[in-house]
């Protein structure tokens, strides 16, 4: 028995170097209804690096949001587990925000203070001049120092969006899930802001996982695609690895012969392979 | 075909509470066909609703006037239905309530059963039969904007107006409805008006896609022909060879009215300097090796030593943003193909003509013809083969791509199609597409073949997916390729800054063809800044043995591309002779009956010849002289209609007089 704990007393504690930095263990989700159980997820594995951007593209009701739920901690698997740097996930936790696509600001406090609520929770202790700080160079990050003391009511919604990502990075999270967070905006402001995303994840060496619905913006962002198939009992249908060079411009990828390509195989999967039928 | 709906010269002026007028819409003039699908795709603000209100009746334009089948549109009426993009359903009723409410409302004069017949019948249309009795609460987006599609079409409206129909809708979801409409409008042959930003719906759905400029004072800034076939199905659109062609093309269209937004606030004033009139300079090439001459002038400072101390390189993404950027004075000046200059003078494609000068040619060979393995690989080996193969199988369609009507590459394809007795509009289909795109779409398998410039006929070759048929050397050794273009206005604004441009970019082609000077060279091209390929593909014919992906080995081939010598540079009226038979052979132009005069305007050895003299280079004008391509047909350029004659497969020629004085107040 000594010789067998020895043997895996180190194993135990090697892992932070073994297993990646986050990983999507054999993950499911079941419900279950008067009708016997609906199995949303159906063993889901996936392993994300330190510092990559992963997209998750899928038909809605295949449970891409239920996945990133349960990474964010608001819902528990049904079998299996997420680990962060090997720690299983038990509940929401400032080591990974989430930004939603309809922005969840609180909207009788400015940018600022929306920004300061979380900053003060998760940073109690710390002086209030380094916490006024925090907010301001998060504030400016996403250009909106000017508007520091407006309300949300008073942003356009690519403002709003903005504050929400600063409110987000605010708490210094190892991981930023974003759920589709571009999908309310006009064309021209959903572009800048996915380059400003570019920006802030290089500056910031930040894990993201991010749910869209739209093709090019998950070839202009991600390391990788995460092609779901359809529920009930999704499964990852395909990952598709996005080789584009790093820093990335719009017009270069679309000089790519290999940008055609993966948006031709991205659209066959979803509108062939793995149709959606809306009835 | 007769015009179904008339937009007839539409102004719509709103009167500002300060007692100012803001113009949204100026001078929009459309034609619509019965049974047409078009879409009008804009940035917001752009009035494309406003427009779509008009045409409903819902808005009355300030000046002009819709014309429905004959009869002018003053009120709203259910001739004419909307769909909006937040459904508009009455939330109390039912999905067949909804629809019948109108049914029952337009069509009092029919007996009831007949109503309800028709209220099923669009219930079934739309597939809503197990959710007719729902409310509009208990049903997603998707299914609460066919129930809107539905009771719009139920009331059989000649014209189905639809605002952004699907922009509530997650990408993904819309794409079942889209087809699902494209199917009903089928059908139904219904004329539908449709207001989207949505790039691919516009593709997928239409007919013809009317792209608006900015406001104020909004106006069409072109329209596209979507030349799908019907009926159609996604994934076969976005694999036709044109598709992101055309994508592209609107997507440049809109990223451009973006960039006019900002450059409004910021006009770019001509800033002289050094005895020069301009020296801000913003030029435009395509990122291909024959752009060396621009980037080396840019890198080794051969701009700043002619007195041009401000001079910026945009890469643009193809040939048409090239001819739009100098046509729009975006650019000063550009590398363009080699018909460019003479094919804006004579306003190719239903273009207004406008006046082009070319100075300098910048280079001369570096093309090649390629076909997909899948040719190669059933024993197609040359033309002949080719020919045969073709004859064998006149049931099979294949398509060849070049990059622009008026350069080289569909120039020389077609004269060496036809030189084999293959017509290339009859026997195969001859296809523009942005170099960029070539190797991708033939691995797609959308098109078997094409000619373009390096680096792609190598990369397609690398990445074997395709084989060198032949190379320019093979077809016409030292033709002129690309050019360096300006419109004859600017020419006229800024001539000392024209000879100074010149000599900059003299001076670089020399330095080009020096061949110790070539590994510097492909290191810069390899930067992604200018070609951005890997070097291993900028390498081969340029400096390294070219591979033709045919199992032979690679061959040197000295002047693979040519930058200086061989007197490549001055301009030369012969070359733009031919250049005039060959597009009016293909129906590009007509062939202006005073042609001699067409050439020598476009032609401008003046200012080389200055710029040479500055440069103290003698003797590299060009001799005048009698050209053969491969074929051995004699090109004399004093009898060009002679050598247009004997050609056996060609278009109907049109001959017309060019009014180049006229022009010139243009």
């Amino acid at each position: 028995m000594q010789t067998l704990n020895t043997r895996t007393q180190p194993q135990s504690t090697m892992p932070a170097t073994q297993e990646p930095f986050l990983l999507i263990d054999n993950l499911s989700k079941v419900y279950p209804t008067l009708n016997g159980d609906f199995v949303v997820l159906d063993g889901i594995d996936l392993a994300v690096n330190e510092g990559e951007f992963v997209c998750v593209i899928g038909h809605s009701g295949c449970g891409k949001s239920t996945m990133l739920d349960m990474v964010a901690g608001f819902r528990q698997p049904t079998e299996g587990e997420v680990r962060l740097e090997t720690v299983p996930i038990r509940e929401p936790g400032p080591d990974r925000m989430v930004v939603f696509q309809n922005y969840s600001l609180l909207p009788w406090l400015t940018a600022y203070e929306n920004i300061y609520l979380g900053v003060n929770s998760v940073f109690p202790n710390k002086p209030e001049a380094a916490k006024k700080h925090i907010v301001m160079e998060h504030l400016e990050m996403v250009g909106l120092a000017d508007v520091a003391n407006k309300k949300p009511g008073a942003l356009s919604g690519g403002m709003k969006q903005r504050v929400c990502i600063a409110r987000a990075l605010a708490l210094r999270p190892k991981v930023l899930i974003l759920d589709e967070p571009f999908g309310a905006l006009d064309p021209i402001t959903r572009e800048e802001l996915q380059e400003e995303l570019l920006k802030i994840w290089r500056d910031h060496q930040i894990t993201v996982l991010m749910i869209t619905h739209d093709i090019d913006e998950a070839l202009f962002l991600s390391d990788r695609i995460v092609m779901m198939t359809n529920g009930p009992a999704a499964k990852i249908g395909e990952i598709m690895q996005v080789p584009f060079e790093r820093p990335r411009t719009r017009a270069r990828i679309m000089e790519d012969p290999r940008f055609y390509e993966l948006r031709n195989e991205a659209l066959d999967f979803l509108y062939h392979r793995y149709a959606h039928d809306d009835t | 075909m007769a015009v179904f709906v008339e937009v007839d010269h539409v102004d719509r002026v709103f009167k500002l509470p300060d007692g100012g007028e803001y113009i949204a819409l100026k001078n929009i003039d459309l034609q619509i066909h019965k049974g047409e699908f078009v879409s009008l795709v804009g940035h917001s603000g752009c009035g494309k609703s406003t427009l779509l209100n008009i045409l409903s009746g819902l808005d009355q334009p300030s000046a002009g006037g819709i014309v429905l089948e004959g009869r002018q549109v003053t009120d709203p009426g259910p001739d004419r239905m909307v769909v909006f993009q937040n459904y508009s359903l009455l939330p109390w009723l039912t999905v067949r309530e909804n629809i019948a409410l109108a049914v029952d409302r337009v069509m009092q004069k029919h007996p009831k059963p007949v109503r309800d017949r028709m209220i099923d019948h669009h219930i079934d249309m739309v597939g809503l039969q197990k959710a007719a009795y729902k409310r509009p609460g208990q049903i997603s987006g998707g299914m609460k904007q066919r129930v809107a599609i539905a009771r719009a079409l139920a009331i059989r409206p000649k014209l189905l107006l639809l605002d952004e129909p699907f922009g509530a809708l997650d990408a993904l979801t819309r794409g079942g409805l889209q087809e699902q409409l494209m199917k009903i409008c089928q059908e139904n042959e219904v004329t539908c008006i449709m207001v989207t930003h949505d790039v691919d719906e516009a593709l997928l759905l239409s007919d013809r896609i009317v792209l608006m400029t900015n406001g104020p004072e909004a106006h069409v800034g072109q329209i596209v022909d979507v030349p799908f076939p019907r009926p159609r199905e996604r994934m076969e659109v976005v694999k036709h060879p044109n598709y992101y062609s055309l994508r592209n093309e609107i997507v440049y269209f809109l990223n451009q009215q973006k960039r006019v937004k900002i450059q409004k606030a910021k006009p770019a004033a001509a800033v002289a300097a050094n005895g020069l009139e301009k020296v801000n300079l913003e030029l435009g090439f395509i990122p291909l090796i024959d752009c060396a001459p621009l980037v080396v002038a840019k890198e080794k400072g051969l701009f700043e030593a002619n007195g041009l101390s401000q001079v910026t390189l945009n890469r643009e993404p193809s040939w048409n943003a090239i001819a739009e950027g100098v046509t729009s004075k975006r650019l000063d000046a550009a590398m363009m193909v080699a018909g460019m200059p003479l094919g804006i003078t004579l306003g190719y494609g239903n273009q207004r003509p406008m006046p082009m000068v070319s100075a300098l040619t910048l280079s001369r060979n570096g093309n090649a013809i390629t076909f997909g393995k899948r040719l190669f690989d059933q024993g197609v080996r040359s033309l002949a083969d080719f020919k045969a193969s073709l004859d064998r199988r006149p049931d099979q369609v294949h398509t060849l791509a070049a990059v622009h009507p008026t350069s080289m590459h569909n120039l020389l394809l077609r004269y060496w199609l036809a030189s084999g007795g293959i017509d290339p509009d009859r026997d195969v289909s001859v296809t523009m597409i942005p170099p960029a795109q070539m190797v991708s779409t033939l691995k797609a398998g959308s098109i078997d073949g094409y000619c373009v410039g390096e680096p792609w006929n190598v990369r397609a070759v690398q990445e074997d997916v395709g084989v060198v048929m032949a190379i320019d050397n093979d077809i016409w050794s030292g033709h002129i390729e690309k050019v360096l273009g300006v419109t004859e206005a600017w020419a006229n604004q800024y001539p000392k800054t024209h000879v100074a441009l010149v000599k900059a970019l003299l001076e670089a082609c020399e330095y080009c063809d020096d061949r110790r000077n070539r590994e510097e060279i492909a290191n810069l091209l390899a930067r992604p800044e200018y070609v951005g390929a890997d070097e291993a593909y900028i390498r081969q014919g340029f400096i390294d043995p070219y591979d033709r992906g045919d199992g032979s080995e690679p061959v040197a081939v000295p002047n693979y591309i040519q930058f200086y010598t061989g007197k490549a540079n001055c301009p030369d009226v012969a070359e733009v002779v031919w250049l005039m038979t060959q597009m009016a052979r293909w129906g590009v132009t007509p062939f202006p009956r005073n042609w001699l005069a067409v050439a020598e305007r476009v032609t401008r050895p003046d200012i080389f010849g200055e710029a040479a003299r500055q440069l103290g280079l003698i003797d590299i004008g060009r001799d005048r002289h009698t050209t053969q391509l491969f074929d051995g047909v004699v090109f004399d350029p004093d009898e060009p209609l002679k050598y247009l004659d004997q050609f056996a497969i060609k278009r109907d020629i049109r001959i017309e007089e060019v009014p180049m004085d006229a022009m010139a107040a243009v």
